[in-house]
């Protein structure tokens, strides 16, 4: 017991400087075996490709059941004009708990403002009134702006260098797929990993 | 170029090479199979039953190159072998790029996207493998049977 006090104290400062997962960008089981970090920016069109048919089978056959536990992760890439500030309301709108709704109605919704720049008009499709308010004063909090920033350096850290990119993490192996990958050989991954 | 230099050169570069296909064959056998997969089959070339080929089959075939271009038996077989599949390599990867193509290079591993750096890389592996093709078959001529030996028997 003399030594637990110690002990903590010096792991305080790894615990202080470990990123903070905010809860409403995560889904399923964080126990699960496998963890998949989901590096996307929402102006890139492989991204809009990946969330529209490959994201619902991953839930479906994966987070769902417990198996795997999603960490949603932003990275808007310089080349896209829109994409920091629909970042920026996606995780405003996850301190309301409403990212999956924003993150699906940007996707959807991305030739459009992608091209006229009405990012907020396609975020608050799916606010109510009072969400909207909300989220869009927190949009320019700087604390969401940074949380912004934190998943872009956390990405550049472990080598993301593309968008989508998941992030396949089992143990204290990590595995990167970049792009759209076919299903079936992604499930090779998977199902192998979470035996 | 004297003899010597020569050797010495092919050598070095055999020993370059050997040590690049070994480690781009244990970066891919470290990890799942279907990885490196994911790389192959976003090229869009390979139908999937082939692509599970490739991606079960070029690591092994990969290493096995290591070995013998290291330890040098067999020269000419060894060496196109090795430049045939560094031309292949090349060939989809400036393929993917001209097309713009942000895919995975899949040379070491996952998370290296094509671009000019990996496709300077690439084209320098070539040619060195290219120059050891044209070494094994300029310099490891069989020694031609002498004169006396060939009429030795009339």
């Amino acid at each position: 017991m003399k030594l637990s006090f110690p002990l903590l104290f010096s792991l305080l400062p790894i615990l202080s400087a470990a990123p903070t997962l905010d809860k409403a960008k995560t889904f399923g089981n964080p126990d699960a075996p496998i963890t998949i970090e989901l590096f996307s920016d929402f102006q890139c069109p492989s991204c809009r490709m990946l969330h529209i048919t490959l994201l619902p089978s991953i839930m479906r056959d994966y987070v769902l059941p417990g198996k795997a536990y999603l960490v949603y992760k932003e990275y808007p890439l310089p080349q896209h004009n829109h994409s920091r500030e629909a970042a920026a309301y996606a995780c405003a709108a996850a301190r309301v708990g409403k990212y999956e709704q924003v993150a699906d109605a940007l996707f959807q919704n991305q030739p459009a403002w992608a091209e006229n720049g009405k990012v907020f008009e396609t975020v608050s499709t799916a606010l109510t009134p009072a969400e909207q308010k909300k989220v869009q004063a927190l949009a320019r909090d700087p604390g969401i702006l940074d949380e912004v920033q934190q998943d872009v350096q956390q990405g550049q850290s472990q080598g993301v260098n593309q968008t989508p990119t998941m992030l396949i993490i089992h143990g204290t192996k990590r595995y990167p797929v970049a792009g759209v990958p076919n299903y079936s050989l992604l499930r090779s991954i998977l199902d192998g990993l979470a035996k | 170029m004297q003899s010597k230099t020569r050797h010495f050169i092919s050598l070095l570069l055999r020993l370059i090479l050997g040590v690049v296909f070994g480690y781009a064959a244990y970066t891919k056998l470290s990890q799942p199979w279907a990885l490196f997969a994911i790389s192959v089959d976003a090229y869009h070339i390979l139908p999937e039953w082939a692509v599970t080929v490739v991606a079960r089959g070029l690591p092994w075939l990969e290493l096995a190159l290591a070995v013998l271009i290291v330890l040098g038996p067999w020269r000419r077989t060894t060496s196109v072998a090795a430049s045939t599949l560094l031309l292949v390599f090349f060939g989809m990867m400036v393929r993917a790029y001209l097309r713009g193509e942000q895919i995975d290079c899949g040379c070491f591993g996952p998370g290296e996207a094509i671009s000019p750096l990996t496709l300077v890389r690439d084209g320098a592996l070539l040619a060195v493998s290219g120059f050891l093709t044209w070494d094994a078959f300029q310099h490891s001529r069989r020694p031609a049977r002498s004169f006396q030996s060939q009429y030795s028997s009339y």
